[in-house]
């Protein structure tokens, strides 16, 4: 019996991925693996700059390499009607207009693009190209940056702020967070063939295969149907797969350029600045309580750095909004522009960032009120409505994610002051804090294809990154038909299928769960038709009148009124029966206010003479509604978690201002967790169905599982130690000297 | 990469006589082929030497040989190995991945680059890569780099763990040079410090092999530790290191070894330390008293100075992790 027999029962049930077997054995394919008739390669070339503008660029080099198709720069170019001039540039909102400009915003951004037979040959000759620049002033410090940008009101003021002075206790305090990259483990990359003058396929790695559609039909002026987008199975995105990137254009500009279809990946090197990232952050926060630990109020400020070219505001006051009750409140943000590539959404966007520095001053207080942090938060959770817009919740069970988290680690063995407990060099923590994420819901489509012997393929252009979609909707069509899971296929992740949103914001089964309930109800009323014809008793059923099941068509009536599907196929002269239907928010969300959450606990051991930090456990408790496939669950939760002890410990993109660079490009330079960094992460949930979200009562669950784990470490350190680390990530030099 | 021809060679006669300067040894090639895929190493060809030397672990009269081409997994579970010298499993196991040991060799961990960020970043300046062009590290991000041995030139640290452990067993290298000739160079003579020409790690001669690596029979089988401080808890460069082994007579401490990795551009013996501790009971006091003499002269740069407390903690862990304490 090793790990991997079918018996092995760490949380439970036994839902296998679907896709679960094709992974593990290679046969799935990535973007990067398809195999296509004529296939060449691309290669980018990055600026050795981070400002200016390219003088001269030398590709003669280069194209002595023996196999090079062609280079393409600035100045040699299939030119995109979509960035045909500055104001259409702007309309793109691409972000980098890649070879349509001379300017360089960024080191590392693509001046040229080397073409040839093989992916060997392409690097090779890349690797000789050269490049005059007329230099200009480059800033890529975020902390030095930061203190020219001032801020400006991030929403509305609630109250006065200035009644925060009146507190009895209060903390201020300033926290800073480095940036940090996805990195997925699977390398972003296209491969793109221009079947027509107007027709594209794409093999492409990307959270969204529609939004992959419709950037590019904009950029080429072409039909969005004449686009073909297949990303089936996706290594992981974390984000980074939500924006089209300018390296998937230059790979269909290459395709364009030598009439071959041409495959680009990046290298990795390349994805820690083409694909976005976590951006750094500043923050300081004024928090402040009475004696009986009611919140009076927060004044919460932050800025993230963004690039010089586009504006990206990551929302860090957003989750300020969401969780407590503060009478009173102010949010201010800003932007700090660098010279470096736009980062983007990753896992928590913005809603991790903000929660760290609110969940470690809440902790502060806790102290500082000599009261317990559990009860200091629920003392102040905003569990009737949600705070800013004061609709009333529809679910909101934080409460009880604390209460499960805090029972689960034996919260009641922390000691309430800290360095209470040690181990000889060691000294031991508990820590906790809580986030949540506002659950939201897109309009997407699902199709079912029947089979006479009742088989049935549930589809849908959306992706599965790694999250579970597909084993979540085998769950939720066996759950609506009745039908065995062994005989629901799932296709997903292709253009040709129905349409749904990108997947992301924690919004992906929630917006194709509905889809696969109202196909079904499609099929069982498209079944029901047929079935009329042979049994007056279907005639204006309705679907939930109607049951289904391996092998044939029923009736909720006393006698069921049995027909198979082989008897409707053969007297109605079927082939395949298919439905499509579509399904979104409504009405309910002008009455409801919806949002996810967990409770993170830890405990942990700190060395006080070498400052490392051991993670012993940790407790993850989330409210996502309705559990439909636990084990993708528990998984997207300690994957998250993991996420956070990288976030809370060692990840950090470091950059040099005197060179205008990153500072490193490889996973021996950047860490994020490894195994023995991680305990088994304990996941629970309170797996309660929300009945107003989408139809299967499920919220989303990519998001609360790293917002508020970081907090949770830096809490624990304090209590272990009395050091307040306020800067993440929180390595052991910080640990030694803080 | 630029393209390059590839031989292999059967025995080490045969490889050194295809070597010169545009040709380069590949034993693993964990380290050789990320040089090369960043263009730091261009070889114009390449000699495979895996199946050239010898790959075994052996008792020789003064002690062990471990063969160049053994693979740092092997060396670390072999037998004689773990029941004579147990510091330099630890030390292996202390580094890189299960994979990565798989395929390095004894030698090659020797002759690893330096893990300087802007050594790997062939648009910054670094004397080692390209002397003459400045020290990117010296004023810039310098959290991993030295606080001992440096020059103006380059702060850069020798990354190995492997061979912070030979250098407190006081190991030796034997090298075959181009004549074919043999010599043994002490291991606390075969790294380098930077100086003026940081584009030198070692004294390998130019176009030798490294045939073995020999370690002298040593009392320091029992009291060992390695303790290695890394961002995380595996899979890292070590921020500071420290082999530490210990000869006891009961409590008495007859001699003692003290090597850190990450404090200079070699393998770093703390001689003072040592020498303090002869003699003396092995207890916490002295431990701690015997780091803090390791510590007194490190001169730290604008952002690793919390080396000088890690180390401290390394140190006195180590003693006392020898003592099973
Ligand atoms: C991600 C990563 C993490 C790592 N982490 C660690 C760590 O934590 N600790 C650690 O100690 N190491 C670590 N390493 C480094 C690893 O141990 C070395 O790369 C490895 O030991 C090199 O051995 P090799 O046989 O692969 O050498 P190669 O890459 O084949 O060769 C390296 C150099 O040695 C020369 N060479 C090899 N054999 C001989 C010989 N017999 N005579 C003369 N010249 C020779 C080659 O010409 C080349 O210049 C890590 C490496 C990677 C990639
Ligand atoms: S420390 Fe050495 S390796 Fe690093 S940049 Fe300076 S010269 Fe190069």
């Amino acid at each position: 019996m090793g790990f991997f027999d079918e018996t092995f029962d760490l949380m439970a049930p036994n839902d296998r991925r679907v896709e679960g077997v094709a992974k593990v054995t290679g046969a799935g394919k990535y973007a990067a693996e398809y195999k296509v008739d004529g296939l060449c390669h691309a290669v980018l070339v990055g600026s050795t700059i981070a400002a200016g503008t390219i003088k001269n660029i030398n590709v003669d080099n280069a194209k002595q390499v023996s196999g090079i198709l062609d280079i393409v720069t600035h100045l040699n170019k299939p030119l995109v009607p979509g960035l045909a001039d500055e104001a259409k540039i702007k309309e793109a909102r691409l972000g980098l207009a890649i070879f349509h400009t001379d300017k360089i915003f960024f080191k590392g951004q693509p001046i040229a693009m080397v073409i040839a037979e093989t992916l060997e040959d392409a690097t090779y000759a890349a690797s000789l190209i050269t490049a005059e620049y007329e230099k200009t002033d480059a800033h890529v410090d975020f902390d030095a940056a930061l203190k020219k940008v001032p801020l400006t009101p991030a929403g509305k003021e609630r109250g006065n702020i200035e009644t925060l002075n009146k507190a009895t206790q209060t903390v201020e305090a300033e926290y800073n967070i480095k940036a940090e990259v996805h990195n997925p483990m699977e390398m972003h990359a296209t491969i793109a063939e221009w079947k027509a003058d107007d027709k594209l396929k794409l093999f492409d790695k990307n959270q969204g295969v529609n939004s992959v559609q419709r950037t590019f039909a904009k950029l080429f002026n072409i039909p969005t149907d004449n686009i073909e987008v297949i990303s089936e199975f996706v290594g992981g995105g974390f984000g980074s797969g939500l924006r089209v990137w300018p390296h998937a254009l230059a790979c269909i500009m290459a395709a364009k350029q030598v009439k071959r279809p041409v495959k680009l990946m990046l290298t990795r090197p390349q994805m820690f600045y083409s694909v976005g990232y976590r951006p750094a952050a500043w923050q300081k926060i004024k928090l402040g309580a009475n004696s009986d630990g009611k919140f009076v109020g927060i004044h919460h400020q932050a800025k993230n750095g963004t690039s010089v070219y586009e504006n990206f505001n990551e929302g860090i006051t957003r989750v300020t909004r969401l969780i407590y009750h503060f009478d009173n409140l102010k949010t201010e943000a800003a932007t700090v522009p660098l010279n470096l590539s736009t980062p983007t959404w990753m896992r928590g966007p913005g809603d991790c960032t903000g929660d760290f520095a609110i969940e470690s001053a809440i902790d502060e207080l806790s102290y500082k009120l000599n009261m317990d942090p559990v009860a200091l938060r629920m003392k102040n959770l905003a569990l009737d409505k949600h705070p800013d817009n004061g609709m009333p919740w529809s679910t909101n069970y934080i409460n009880e994610c604390i209460e499960k988290g805090a029972q689960m680690i034996g919260w009641k063995d922390r000691k309430p002051a800290h360095s209470q407990t040690i181990d000889g060099d060691w000294s031991i923590g508990y820590g906790m804090a809580v986030g949540a994420w506002n659950a939201g819901r897109g309009n997407a489509s699902a199709g079912i294809q029947m089979q006479k012997d009742g088989a049935i393929i549930v589809q849908t252009a959306m992706t599965d990154i790694g999250t579970g979609t597909g084993v979540s909707m085998q769950n939720i069509a066996h759950e609506q038909t009745g039908i065995s899971k062994s005989k629901i296929n799932i296709e997903l992740g292709n253009s040709n299928l129905p349409p749904a949103p990108s997947q992301g914001g924690s919004n992906g089964l929630s917006s194709i769960g509905g889809a696969v309930v109202a196909a079904v109800s499609a099929l069982k009323l498209k079944l029901a038709g047929y079935a009329a014809g042979q049994n007056e008793a279907y005639q204006n059923a309705a679907p939930a009148d109607i049951l289904l099941s391996d092998s044939g068509i029923s009736l909720k009536t006393p006698n069921e009124q049995f027909i198979s599907y082989a008897a409707l196929w053969e007297k109605n002269n079927l082939d395949v029966l298919e439905v499509e239907a579509s399904s979104g928010p409504g009405a309910e969300r002008q009455k409801y206010a919806f949002c996810s959450s967990a409770a993170h606990f830890c405990k942990l051991r700190v060395n006080r003479k070498t400052g490392k930090v051991k993670l012993e456990r940790m407790v993850t408790v989330a409210d996502g509604g309705k559990i439909i496939s636990e084990k993708a669950a528990a998984n997207q939760m300690s994957g998250a978690a993991v996420g956070g002890i990288g976030m809370a410990l060692m990840e950090e993109q470091q950059t040099d201002e005197r060179l205008g660079t990153l500072v490193g490009n490889d996973f021996a330079g950047y860490h994020f967790p490894v195994n023995s960094d991680a305990p088994i992460i304990e996941v629970a949930f309170v797996n309660k169905p929300d009945p107003n979200i989408n139809p299967q009562g499920s919220k989303g669950l990519g998001e609360v599982g790293i917002i508020g784990t970081a907090a949770a470490i830096a809490n624990a350190i304090y209590n272990a130690t009395g050091k307040r680390l306020r800067d993440l990530p929180i390595t052991p030099d910080k640990v030694l000297l803080g | 990469m630029r393209p390059f021809l590839f031989s292999k060679s059967s025995a080490a006669n045969q490889a050194l006589a295809k070597k010169n300067h545009s040709t380069q040894f590949i034993a693993g090639g964990t380290n050789l082929v990320d040089l090369m895929k960043k263009h730091i190493a261009n070889p114009e060809s390449l000699v495979d030497i895996s199946s050239a030397l010898p790959n075994k672990v052996e008792n020789t009269t003064k002690g062990i040989s471990i063969g160049a081409m053994m693979r740092n997994s092997a060396t670390a579970n072999d037998a004689i190995i773990l029941a004579k010298f147990p510091l330099v499993a630890k030390a292996i196991l202390a580094g890189a991945s299960p994979q990565i040991r798989n395929m390095a060799s004894a030698a090659g961990n020797l002759l690893q680059r330096t893990r300087c960020p802007y050594f790997y970043d062939v648009t910054t300046p670094c004397n080692k890569r390209q002397p003459g062009s400045g020290c990117s590290a010296i004023n810039g991000e310098n959290r991993m780099s030295a606080v001992a041995g440096y020059s103006e030139q380059c702060v850069a640290v020798h990354p190995s763990d492997l061979c912070v452990a030979l250098a407190a067993l006081d190991a030796s290298v034997v090298v075959n040079d181009k004549d074919g000739k043999t010599q043994t160079i002490a291991f606390q003579d075969f790294h380098r410090l930077p100086g003026n020409t940081p584009q030198k790690d070692n004294n390998l001669p130019a176009n030798a092999l490294i045939r073995a690596i020999e370690i002298a029979a040593n009392p320091f089988a029992k009291n060992n530790a390695y303790v290695k401080l890394r961002d995380r808890d595996s899979y890292a460069f070590a921020l500071v290191s420290v082999a530490a082994a210990l000869h006891l007579n009961g409590d008495k401490i007859v001699e003692a070894r003290l090597a850190s990795g990450g404090v200079a551009h070699k393998p770093w013996r703390w001689l003072a330390a040592e020498k303090y501790l002869k003699g003396k009971t092995a207890n916490i006091a002295n431990f701690e008293a015997a780091a803090n003499i390791a510590i007194k002269d490190l001169k730290p740069l604008s952002h690793n100075g919390f080396k000088i407390p890690m180390l401290k903690g390394a140190i006195e862990t180590a003693l006392k992790q020898c003592l099973d304490l």
